[in-house]
């Protein structure tokens, strides 16, 4: 026998090896990427909806299962670092990070890859890193910086980087990917990265960074991208619309049973726990082990003026009885337009409509999660605006025009700043934005130890020991068992 | 010439050629001057040619005895003339016996200096038809020393008796080793050789099952009571916390690759079970958990045609004082009302659901009666059965032996069962006077498992689902449907258990066939040359439907097609080499070449939406998806091995294996494991004769190297691709990038095995004894070591730390009596094991897993394997002072009691801050290693009767049981209790049993995370197995030569301390990675009484 007898390589997958030697595999690395996208999203609305005063979760207590606590306490400000959740979103940022880092390092030493695309993968997944690390920084402060393939065991233990470099590593790579990446050629978009989606997450992180000017100048340039806002907002949601003009990225669902597909269970997941979930999904679901969360709160049902087309586009009123288990039989399905009190003996949740389209299978719907729609980057435009002195109307009243509603005059700097922070929060709602919101303007502690008092009025199943907002609270802490494994990693304060 | 009377005693000078005997004797006519008379043709004289002799000057009757020797003629010395005459014959005849009395088949019975020899029969009888005369007889037989008998006397037609005992079978016996067979008394390492003939009385499917507390050091545990699965080994503990930690199967001398359950225990005649590492280093990379050796019965030359008929029928019955009691219909309606009372009682905002007033507070408790019993109705007797014909013959040349069994288990949970039919031929042959032996092993079998392997076990198992399931809630609907849900008001949803049971269908059809043909040729005096190929292949094929009214989510049934096309070959050569050397230097050397390779395709096809449940194949389904894939590994081997022996007295072994593994990083894929071992067999010395009761003291030791490479992942050493798929706009779009993170430096796992010991048999082998102790470091060892997931990878192959096992083996087997009618002989054995691990990554320990509910151990330097982790249990706050005092769970500045109240669980403030976390307050609670475990067997026999008794024990380990403390004692009102917590917490002046604590909501958490309540004593003494035969008296029946009938019972009885259904128990046996000792809801095991009849046919 020879040597090579023992010498065998798997032949029902690649190895490290003999893969990313083709254009072809290079792209295929960078679609992997994309797929990462999907478990943030599923995940996200638990930091950065509920933890904020947007959204609760539905009360469940004939089970106190972890797979539930966990959740309950990232909504109520009583976390702790073993919080399974905090542990799952870190690892799903950084899931994504992993596969840009292998695309972007392998291609450093690829030959034979045609210029085009080596600009266009390096594109994608310096966007893709720059999304995922703004992310991280916002939730956790300084991370781990991993900018590199982690090729052996050693190579995975990295302490963490200040929140600054952070940064700095952010604007680098969408900076990279504004000048590698093309603009939309036609729209419905193919929903990969654009130039577009790098200006807008560079802009947004410059807004993060109160860098007004520089925001500005870039939000300026969308325009001449090709985006403009659909004609009704609640266009930009619709399965059948994806990837318009409005959408400057956003993440990529697929129902159905097909291999490949990938369907959107969130649409079970934002609805009460029911065994029978079919006045609203006409198919059959039963959510009682996946439903009841990012409930909308009286609180933002109130903030929508009136006469606001968002609301009825965004929340619907589920009319029905939970019964002792707390599973919620359905009876009716309401608008929440003009909606008071229920029918004696019945109760009324509210739930997010945003991705609530029927699914094709019961493993979820078409729904495209959004991450960076026009009508953000018009917001962010009046707010770089409004924040260097010049007047934001325009922009901000692009957005409430198409939300029908009548124009803002103001000319008072912290007025529009309200007004432009309001703004966000009902054209954004469900959009995983308010906890960021609410964090980099400074609003947090005020507005959250406020609502929980006005919260703990209103709805029985709340913790009185919930929603004690310090200023310890406005990081997440890391996950303990990443802290437990790298003694390198030091936790955040109060953790 | 002198002519005399005498004319024999006349002396002459001759010669003798290649000539025959009218020649010789014409010569020996004319040199003696003496008249011969003879008939020639009569006697033949020319056909009969003697061997080229010269005389000189001797006596004509010594030259004629030896030229007339073994021709059948006779000479005397009549009237002057010397009458030549066709002697008469005689007979030998006799038994060979062993030492006990025991008939010895395959003996050899030989007249010395002769070609005239016999093998015994089946009863160790022989006959010889020898001309007068005086002989010896010698007999041999394999692992007994040679007895001569001299001075036979043999006359014509006449019968000479020589009944010949044997002796030092037990010391002289060949027993299997790697790569041959070596007398007992010649081996230096630790092995333990078991007769597969006494275990046959014990109704199983898996020979594992029989070796239960057989033999020291050892381990063997029924962790669940799956038909024909769930048995699992440990030979000197676990030396590994990632790669298996079942030893290296060999049968036939051909290492087994797939799974074991497929061997029949009929098919086995012998285990040799190898511990120490020089016993086991020919195995190199497998070995070092021990390697098990099987031998199939192969018919013994000579021994004739037998054919054997064993049946036995037996009923497996659940042991019903250890099935957990949980509350009936009126006591869990009682419970309920009392969480609903309580919760007015104590908590403002207490909301109580219309269903669950209605269920509970406006319907008395009492109303609901027993309910329904769902363990009654997913438990039943259920029957298994055995059935085997075995038909032998064997001439000196030739034997052959074919097995055909088939074998029925049922499960004692319903709709769930396993049948296996197999069969084996065994052929061996020797030919060109016993130069050439060639043979061959053909053993294909068939499986079929009904349901058997659905998750039953561990969380989230079907059997946890039996005790969840709501007893007021009926399991049919009034119109005889399945009630689909069946959880109360207040519970959470439970899918009717009886329906997932009976609307599940699982079927695995296994086919395998273990082949292996061999080639032994003795080139020249002293060498052979040997060559094995074998083969292991199989297949399997699933094909699971589930109903959509059970299925996880209503009507969406799930089919699934698969299958597995596995198989390994091996091929081997290598000669072997013994002679000895100025009659006392015996030296044995044996070296070869060993190739192996294991490949195997799967694919799965799993279907969705189905109309309905009628067709439950892939065909109906509307969606079918499915995959396919391959793996392989290979091993190529180098072997050396030298014995040498000084008078059978000085033992000396070098051992040397050198294996490349296609599983390991480029960087490390060769491996050496060298072992050197020595004995010296005391009681052969001269100062010890003076000792006439030792009749062997001997005493070994030996250390070697040997390693592991048992992990189901062939390729964790590279970084691998897996598929993900995104959706462009709509377009399904296939990515593909790196999955998991290889290690180009990952290395073979080792032990180092220190082994000291000696052997002692007294009083002519009545009693003897094995002692060993061993000291075992594992090193290098591979474990999927987590990682920052920050990496994106959350483990990774690596060689993590280190591992120290060291024990003491004892093994006592004693004839306690053995008279003519009355015999008990005795088997007793206890070994001590312990380990420590002694180094690992940083931090220095492996969590189990990140959640504070089921991180029940963790292996941690300095301590023991699987030390069980948690918090420490201090009882219930008894009041409100005690509360005061103690430290609460998750009390915070703004919430000084936390999620503690009074009659909430209270456990210790490790870190004394005043506050409960889960991160500071859990340490180490108790520790799953025994202090020792062995087995006791007894054997009787009175008369026609035997009686078998087989005993197993284990004590001082501890049991965390999860099953009762995480589940069946939640006080949310979500499932059903135990009916022990209907006494809990109520009030300060009604605390109940003090046990369980209080209802009230957003407290109960803690009671699921793992405290010290949760562990017990898991010692515990087990009734193995009792069986009482009798063997009917047939002298001349025109069928049967022997018939025996026998009943017996199985897990007959088992004395514990534990309240648990088993304590062997752990979810996934004794596999560290899974916990040692955790009892997460395992299949129970089962009781079993049977009789069966096994004949010996004419």
């Amino acid at each position: 026998c020879k040597k090579s007898f023992i010498d065998l390589a798997p032949k029902s997958s690649y190895s490290d090896q003999n893969y990313y030697q083709t254009d072809a595999q290079f792209g295929q690395a960078t679609t992997a990427a994309y797929a990462g996208l999907r478990d943030v999203v599923t995940t996200d609305y638990l930091f950065s909806e509920m933890r904020s005063d947007n959204t609760i979760y539905q009360s469940f207590l004939s089970n106190r299962g972890t797979a539930y606590t966990d959740r309950e306490k990232l909504s109520d400000f009583m976390d702790p670092s073993t919080d399974s959740y905090t542990a799952t979103e870190w690892q799903d940022l950084y899931l994504v990070i992993s596969r840009a880092n292998i695309v972007i390092s392998r291609l450093k030493t690829a030959s034979g890859i045609p210029d085009a695309s080596v600009k266009s993968y390096d594109g994608q997944c310096k966007f893709l890193r720059a999304l995922m690390y703004f992310k991280l920084v916002r939730l956790f402060g300084g991370v781990p910086l991993f900018l590199n393939e982690v090729r052996t065991p050693e190579d995975a233990f990295l302490p963490r980087s200040s929140a600054d470099d952070v940064y700095k590593q952010i604007i680098a790579d969408a900076t990279d990917a504004m000048t590698e990446l093309p603009v939309p050629t036609k729209f419905p978009q193919t929903g990969a990265a654009t130039k577009g989606a790098a200006t807008v997450l560079l802009a947004d992180v410059y807004v993060t960074q109160k860098r007004w000017a520089e925001a500005e100048t870039l939000l300026n340039s969308l325009s001449t991208m090709g985006y403009s806002l659909n004609a009704n907002y609640s266009d930009a949601f619709l399965p059948a619309n994806k990837n318009n003009k409005e959408s400057l990225f956003e993440v990529q669902f697929l129902d159905g049973t097909t291999t490949g597909s990938t369907p959107n269970p969130l649409c079970f997941h934002f609805l009460p726990r029911s065994k029978n979930t079919s006045l609203i999904t006409t198919l059959a679901i039963d959510n009682t082990t996946t439903g009841g969360w990012n409930t909308p709160t009286q609180d933002l049902i109130s903030n929508y003026e009136a006469g606001d087309k968002r609301l009825d586009a965004s929340i619907g009123v589920a009319e029905g009885v939970y019964d002792g288990s707390n599973y919620f039989t359905y009876s009716a399905v309401k608008s929440i337009v003009g909606y008071t009190t229920p029918p004696s003996g019945k109760t009324a949740v509210p739930y997010c409509k945003k991705y609530e389209h029927t699914p094709a299978a019961i493993t979820g719907s078409a729904d495209d999660f959004p991450i960076y729609r026009y009508s953000e980057a018009l917001l962010l435009l009046a707010e770089a605006q409004n924040e260097q002195g010049k007047s934001p109307l325009t922009a901000l009243n692009t957005v409430r025009a198409r939300a029908g509603l009548a124009p803002v005059t103001s000319a008072d700097q912290t007025t529009l700043r309200n007004t432009i922070l309001h703004e966000r929060r009902v054209e954004l709602a469900f959009e995983n934005k308010r906890w960021h919101d609410l964090t980099r303007t400074g609003n947090a502690l005020t507005v959250m130890n406020a609502f929980g008092v006005k919260l703990k009025t209103q709805i029985s199943y709340i913790s009185a020991d919930s929603y004690i907002v310090t200023n310890d609270k406005l990081l997440f802490p890391l996950p303990q068992a990443e802290v437990g494994l790298n003694t390198q990693l030091t936790q955040n304060p109060g953790y | 010439a002198n002519v005399k009377a005498q004319g024999l005693n006349s002396r002459i000078n001759v010669s003798v050629g290649n000539e025959n005997l009218s020649s010789v004797i014409k010569k020996l006519e004319s040199k003696s001057n003496l008249i011969f008379a003879y008939d020639e043709a009569y006697l033949g004289l020319k056909d009969i040619y003697v061997k080229p002799a010269s005389f000189t000057d001797e006596p004509l009757d010594m030259v004629l005895s030896n030229v007339l020797k073994y021709s059948g003629i006779g000479f005397k010395e009549e009237a002057g003339n010397i009458l030549l005459f066709k002697q008469g014959s005689g007979k030998i005849t006799g038994r060979v016996t062993d030492e006990t009395g025991a008939p010895l088949p395959g003996a050899s019975v030989k007249i010395a200096g002769t070609g005239t020899g016999v093998v015994t029969n089946n009863d160790g009888g022989y006959v010889l038809n020898v001309p007068e005369g005086t002989y010896t007889v010698e007999v041999t037989f394999v692992g007994y020393s040679k007895s001569e008998t001299k001075d036979v006397k043999v006359v014509a037609n006449k019968i000479a008796t020589i009944n010949v005992s044997l002796t030092g079978g037990s010391l002289l016996k060949e027993v299997t080793v790697s790569y041959g067979k070596q007398r007992a008394k010649e081996i230096t390492g630790s092995i333990a050789e078991l007769n597969a003939s006494s275990l046959k009385d014990m109704p199983v499917i898996q020979f594992a099952q029989q070796l239960e507390g057989k033999v020291a050091g050892v381990s063997v545990v029924q962790s669940s009571g799956q038909p024909g699965r769930g048995i699992d080994f440990r030979i000197r503990g676990a030396a590994s916390f990632f790669t298996d930690n079942q030893p290296l199967f060999v049968i036939d001398g051909m290492p087994i690759t797939g799974s074991i359950n497929n061997i029949n225990p009929d098919e086995i005649e012998s285990f040799s079970i190898l511990k120490d590492a020089s016993a086991t280093a020919l195995y190199g990379s497998r070995a070092s958990n021990g390697v098990i050796l099987i031998t199939t019965r192969h018919a013994k030359p000579g021994a004739g045609a037998t054919v054997e008929f064993n049946a036995n029928y037996g009923v497996q019955v659940l042991p019903g004082n250890k099935v957990p009691k949980v509350m009936n219909g009126e006591q869990f309606a009682e419970f309920m009302r009392e969480r609903a009372q309580d919760g007015l009682l104590y908590e403002k905002n207490y909301s109580i659901a219309a269903d669950y007033k209605a269920a509970y507070l406006d319907r008395d408790p009492a109303s609901y009666g027993e309910g329904t019993n769902w363990y009654k109705l997913l438990t039943r007797a259920a029957p298994i059965q055995n059935y085997d014909v075995a038909i032998q013959s064997a001439t000196e040349k030739s034997s052959s032996t074919a097995i055909v069994s088939y074998s029925d288990q049922q499960g004692v949970l319903i709709n769930t069962g396993t049948r296996l039919f197999s069969a084996r031929i065994n052929k061996d042959v020797t030919a060109v006077d016993g130069k050439l032996k060639v043979g061959f092993n053909l053993a294909p079998s068939y499986r079929l498992d009904h349901n058997n392997r659905l998750t039953t076990d561990g969380v989230g198992g079907l059997f946890e689902r039996i005790f969840e399931a709501s007893p007021l809630i009926a399991p049919f609907n009034p119109d005889g449907t399945y009630q689909r849900n069946v959880s109360s008001p207040g519970m959470v949803a439970y899918i009717n258990p009886l329906a997932q049971f009976n609307l599940t269908n699982d079927d695995y059809k296994t086919t395998r066939i273990l082949g292996n043909g061999y080639i032994n040729y003795e080139v020249v005096k002293d060498l052979l040359l040997k060559v094995n190929v074998g083969v292991d292949k199989g297949g399997e094929t699933r094909n699971y439907y589930q109903s959509g009214i059970v299925s996880s989510t209503v009507n969406n049934p799930t089919g699934t097609s698969s299958s597995v096309d596995n198989g390994s070959y091996t091929a081997e050569g290598y000669i072997n080499y013994k002679k000895t050397f100025h009659h006392d230097h015996n030296l044995e050397i044996l070296g070869g070449y060993s190739a192996q390779k294991y490949s195997s395709t799967s694919n799965t096809l799993t279907g969705l939406g189905f109309p309905n449940d009628d067709i439950p194949y892939l065909t109906a389904a509307t969606s079918v998806t499915g995959n396919s894939s391959y793996t392989a590994y290979s091993l190529l081997s180098v072997i050396g091995r030298i014995n040498y022996n000084y008078k059978g007295k000085y033992l000396l072994q070098g051992a040397f294996r050198n294996d490349g593994s296609s599983r390991f990083g480029a960087n490390s894929r060769y491996g050496n494991f060298p072992s050197v071992s020595a004995g010296w067999v005391v009681s052969d010395e001269k100062f010890m004769e003076r000792f006439k009761d030792v009749d062997l003291f001997k005493i070994r030791a030996s250390y070697g190297v040997t390693g592991n490479n048992f992990f189901s992942s062939n390729y964790v050493a590279q970084s691998t691709t897996s598929n993900y798929y995104y959706d462009y706009n709509n377009t399904i779009t296939q990515g593909t990038t790196l999955s998991n993170l290889g290690n180009a430096n990952l290395q073979w796992e080792r032990s180092l095995q220190l082994d000291l010991g000696f052997d002692l048999s007294l009083l002519k082998n009545r009693i003897s004894l094995t002692y060993d102790y061993y000291h075992k470091i594992s090193d290098h060892l591979i474990q999927a070591r987590p990682l920052p997931t920050s990496s994106g990878f959350s483990t990774v192959y690596d060689n993590v730390g280190k591992l120290a096992f060291w024990g003491h083996e004892i093994t006592i087997n004693t004839v306690n009596i053995n008279n003519r009618d009355f015999k008990w002989n005795s088997s007793f054995n206890i070994s001590f094991d312990r380990n420590i691990i002694k180094s690992l990554v940083s931090p220095g320990y492996i969590r189990r897993n990140n959640t504070v509910s089921s991180d029940y151990f963790r292996q941690q330097v300095g301590h023991h394997l699987g030390e069980f982790y948690g918090f420490i249990y201090e009882g219930l706050y008894k009041n409100a002072a005690d509360l005061a005092s103690s430290a609460k769970y998750q009390a915070t500045a703004t919430s000084p009691n936390g999620s503690s109240d009074i009659g909430t669980i209270k456990v210790k403030d490790i870190n004394g801050d005043g506050v409960i976390d889960d991160v500071n307050d859990r340490t180490f609670i108790g520790d799953p290693t025994p202090t020792f475990t062995g087995g006791f067997t007894n054997h009787f026999t009175y008369k026609r009767f035997d009686l078998n008794i087989h005993t197993s024990f284990s004590v001082g380990g501890q049991i965390l049981n999860a099953a009762k403390w995480a589940y069946q004692t939640n006080m949310d009102g979500s499932r059903v209790p135990l009916a022990a917590a209907l006494d809990h917490w109520r009030s300060i002046d009604d605390p109940g049993s003090g046990i369980y604590p209080r209802t009230k909501t957003g407290t109960t958490a803690i009671g699921r995370e793992v405290n010290s309540q949760w562990l017990e004593n898991g010692s515990y003494f087990a009734i193995k197995n009792i069986s009482l035969g009798y063997t009917l008296p047939f002298k001349n029946n025109f069928a049967f030569k022997s018939l025996r009938v026998y009943g017996s019972v199985q897990q007959a009885f088992v004395f514990t301390g534990y309240s648990g259904m088993n304590p062997e128990i752990s979810l996934s046996g004794q596999d560290p990675t899974q916990g040692i000792g955790v009892d997460e809801n395992g299949y129970p095991v089962p009781r079993t009484f049977s009789i069966g009849v096994s004949a010996s046919l004419k």
